[in-house]
């Protein structure tokens, strides 16, 4: 039997910094975004490969939803492994439930014995899509998934997750299923010669035109945070009256509260361990 | 003189020589193609220059002194053999020298005898002592053979062969004696010269072809992927050029880079002239994966500092090798070390190894009035990842943005498309990431038309300077220490206020054995009003590497000590109260270093522009 591993994969762009001055472009200037693609999905994609590799055999295909906006970093998830990529070019929105419609789709089309999503995006964070997914193809579905080892033989999946507080919980279930993957395994990079490989690669589009589900959730207005109220700095009085000065000029830094322990290692384990015991908060038994 | 039977007993000693040499020689050949050109101005030169030898002056001399000892004897002993008609005290003169010359030369051949065979270490060169003895035997059967003779003549002391007539004195007046020493000493060079393929006498000949196909570029360029199908870098030792084969061939393992290779100090499982000889080892028994003889420990302690190639008397590149065994494990393999990987994400991600983003790669400078292009602009000044990301960095950053304004220099930064320079990437084996940055840079400095750059940080430098031409992008590249002392020396910048202090300096080692800028650290430092200026006990060619070089700032320490402790050690030791030194790495790794070491009042970090910009303000 060949196994089919689907990876959903969700380009987006991160908006790492605000650093323009217009409020009707959200103070955004061009280099404050970069395309990527979702490190969730990344995670889930390494899950993907390892799966195939621990079995021998398999395909891993990536699916993505919506125009290709973040193309080298595609063409990167490609060179990691996987075999192709299938885009679907649909009027899907931002609404999870419109997405899983069109996932949900292309995913009975393909036809998959394992898929893999990430826990949620870095942009929008609702982590519903795997959910939906999964409940529109009426497969099992298991979250925040750290580790899985396949048992090919009996059709069933043993999924390790994170339950909260450090809690884990081992969740077995049958195949095919949907499972959102969780941060944890370590991405691996592409080999140069996938890499040159995956630069050429064709990509496979599916053309959805139909209107699917309507949307079951609104986005009113979208906002920046309120900036942070800005604290006045207070040069250290032990300083030079030059050096205040210039820290000073240097204007916005906030400085956070505390003292830097410095020294060898040992000498900053004393001082955290001293710090703890001053606190009362280490050192006495507990009542 | 030459009957027909040693005419006989001579070629076939040339015929043994030179199938051995081929037979070795298509050991190396087997290599990758690279076109080099050799130069015999080079091989002169270090010839009669002997420079790189006698850095170790005592062993140096007597390796010197060998060599020639046995050189000249064979050239006049070859020239003689058609008689030249020479004036009388000419060849009276030549006698003498000779003479003299094999009088130093017993002494030296002793000297080596008695050191290999007392200092036997296990990674020492092998196969010399047999090798020694018969250069010894020649010598003095040469002595003999001579003493005998003028016994004969019973001309008792004559000045054209002092050491000689000294042996005549106590030889028997035989013409048998002196026909069984020609015979022998004869017999003697035809055996060394027969066996020279086979011993370790072989390093005359591969040696002289690696020093003849020496690079001419400067250290801290590496060279370019070698163009080949699929796999980058080396993952056997057949994937090595020809070149690279040689070096390794004509290493002799004398351990001269070992003994200046931090990593090795500081007791890390690198050892340059294990690598070498593991390579050696490899080529003679088929070609097994480099895997097996070189861990990746090993290939990921290097700090890429060039101390292995600025010491190796022969110009062999174990640090070559290294790189190229870095590319194959992550090109080939995707096994780069996982707290590396970060590095390399952000790089691709925001074009910069901190991860910050374009977006705040200007902050540093923010309300401090530091130009961006315009027509009058002179200079770009290249600020680096560090100088616009680190916040220690940064104040170096703002210090030359105050000394060039003080000097009245019309310089533009490249701010928000700056990428970084790509030597992060480079030396930590990610060949074509380094491609796509650097491409994008040279067409972003080509747009603007800059000429001239002055580089802050010497990875950038050397990168920049180095680097980018054989990618289309030539530039006239400065680091700032350069700059600055060109800016002294022309006094644009007036250094007022004195600095007190005992100044050490710390070399980088992308500005030191990368492209040979000492001199420029020192006129800073002596400019400096007040600064007493101290040489570190390893400085300039020998100077110790910080230890954050070649990715390894963002390579975990694991085994062995670190390095910054031994240079902070020495740094405290040496009674600095500053010190200078002019790379961000350096500077980050020493202060490190320094505060770890936890002395009582710890000499103070500062980058030579920072000394600079406290000396104008």
């Amino acid at each position: 039997m060949n196994m089919k591993i689907i990876v959903c994969i969700k380009q987006l762009v991160h908006v790492y910094a605000r650093t323009g001055m217009n409020p009707s472009e959200r103070f955004l200037e061009p280099e404050d975004k970069i395309p990527m693609v979702n490190p969730f999905d990344e995670v889930a994609l390494e899950m993907g490969l390892r799966v195939k590799e621990s079995l021998g055999q398999g395909e891993v295909t990536l699916l993505t939803l919506g125009p290709i906006i973040a193309e080298s970093e595609v063409r990167r998830c490609l060179g990691m492994g996987a075999n192709r990529l299938v885009q679907i070019e649909a009027d899907q929105g931002t609404d999870p439930w419109r997405k899983s419609f069109f996932l949900a789709r292309a995913i009975s089309e393909i036809g998959a014995g394992l898929i893999l999503c990430g826990k949620e995006s870095l942009d929008r964070r609702s982590g519903q899509v795997g959910a939906y997914v999964a409940h529109r193809l009426g497969l099992p579905f298991v979250s925040a998934v750290v580790s899985v080892t396949m048992n090919p033989g009996t059709g069933t999946v043993e999924a390790e997750k994170r339950a909260g507080r450090g809690v884990r919980e081992i969740i077995k279930c049958s195949l095919p299923a949907v499972l959102s993957v969780d941060m944890g395994l370590e991405v691996r990079l592409p080999r140069f010669e996938d890499k040159q490989r995956a630069l050429s690669a064709p990509f496979e589009t599916r053309v959805y035109s139909e209107q699917g589900d309507p949307a079951r959730t609104l986005v009113r207005t979208i906002f920046p945070p309120r900036p942070r109220p800005k604290k006045v700095f207070t040069p250290d009085s032990r300083l030079e009256a030059f050096e205040r000065i210039q820290q000073l000029l240097m204007g916005s830094r906030v400085e956070k509260k505390g003292t830097m322990l410095t020294g060898t290692i040992e000498t900053q384990v004393e001082g955290v361990v001293s710090f703890l015991k001053e606190h009362g908060l280490a050192g006495k038994k507990r009542e | 003189m030459l009957t027909a039977f040693d005419a006989l007993l001579f070629a076939v000693a040339v015929v043994i020589l030179g199938a051995g040499l081929a037979q070795w020689s298509s050991r190396w050949l087997l290599g990758q193609e690279e076109v080099r050109k050799g130069s015999l101005t080079t091989l002169l030169r270090y010839f009669l220059g002997s420079r790189k030898i006698l850095k170790r002056p005592l062993q140096g001399s007597a390796h010197v002194l060998v060599f020639w000892g046995v050189l000249l004897p064979a050239l006049v002993a070859l020239v003689s053999q058609f008689r030249p008609r020479l004036p009388g005290t000419l060849s009276n003169l030549v006698s003498l020298f000779l003479d003299l010359l094999g009088a130093a030369t017993l002494c030296a051949l002793a000297f080596i005898l008695v050191r290999r065979c007392t200092k036997r270490q296990e990674a020492g060169p092998k196969r010399t002592v047999v090798p020694v003895l018969v250069l010894l035997g020649i010598v003095v059967t040469g002595f003999l053979a001579q003493g005998a003779r003028l016994s004969i003549l019973g001309a008792g002391f004559s000045w054209q062969s002092p050491v000689g007539a000294l042996f005549s004195y106590v030889l028997p007046a035989s013409p048998l004696l002196m026909q069984w020493m020609i015979r022998l000493h004869f017999f003697a060079v035809l055996f060394l010269l027969a066996s020279l393929p086979f011993t370790f006498l072989r390093h005359l000949v591969a040696g002289s072809l690696n020093v003849y196909y020496k690079r001419q570029n400067p250290a801290g360029q590496l060279r370019s992927l070698i163009p080949r199908s699929n796999v980058p870098g080396a993952g056997r030792v057949s994937d090595f050029s020809w070149k690279q084969l040689l070096d390794a061939e004509a290493c002799v393992s004398c351990g001269r880079c070992e003994e200046n290779c931090p990593a090795a100090i500081a007791e890390t499982p690198l050892s340059p002239r294990k690598v070498m000889q593991s390579l050696q080892a490899q080529m003679q028994g088929g070609f097994p994966l480099l895997e097996q003889s070189v861990s990746n420990d090993e290939i990921w302690s290097c700090t890429t500092c060039m101390a292995c190639v600025e010491h190796c008397p022969v110009f062999a590149e174990p640090l070559d090798k290294i790189m190229e065994m870095r590319r194959y494990r992550v090109m080939g393999q995707g096994a780069l070390p996982s707290e590396a990987k970060a590095a390399i994400r952000n790089l691709l991600l925001y074009k910069d190894v901190y991860g910050k983003g374009i977006a705040r790669r200007t902050d540093w400078a923010l309300n401090r009035g530091v130009p961006s292009r315009s027509e009058q602009t002179e200079v770009l000044l290249w600020v680096g990842c560090s100088g616009a990301f680190h916040p220690r960095y940064q104040e170096t950053a703002r210090a030359m943005v105050k000394i060039l304004k003080a000097g009245g220099i019309r310089f533009a930064i490249l701010g928000k498309e700056e990428l970084c320079c790509g030597d992060p990437a480079r030396r930590l084996g990610e060949e074509s990431i380094f491609a796509e940055i650097a491409e994008e840079n040279i067409r972003r400095i080509k747009s603007h038309g800059f000429e001239k750059i002055v580089a802050l940080c010497p990875h950038c430098f050397n990168t920049l300077k180095n680097e980018y031409p054989s990618m289309g992008g030539n530039f006239a590249v400065v680091h700032a220490t350069e700059y600055l002392a060109d800016m002294i020396r022309l006094n644009r910048i007036a250094l007022k206020y004195s600095l007190p202090a005992r100044v050490a300096l710390h070399d980088p080692c992308y500005l030191g054995r990368g492209n040979g800028i000492y001199r420029p650290l020192r006129e800073i430092g002596k400019a400096i009003p007040g600064a007493t200026l101290l040489e570190l006990p390893r400085n300039k060619e020998k100077g110790f590497c910080c230890g954050g070089g070649g990715g390894r700032m963002w390579l975990h320490e694991k085994p062995g000590k670190r390095m910054n402790l031994l240079r902070a050690e020495e740094v405290v030791q040496s009674g600095a109260e500053v010190l200078g030194t002019a790379c961000p790495y350096c500077l980050t790794m020493l202060e490190d270093g320094l505060k770890n070491l936890e002395t009582g009042k710890a000499p103070k970090v500062m980058d030579l522009v920072e000394i600079v910009a406290s000396s104008i303000r």
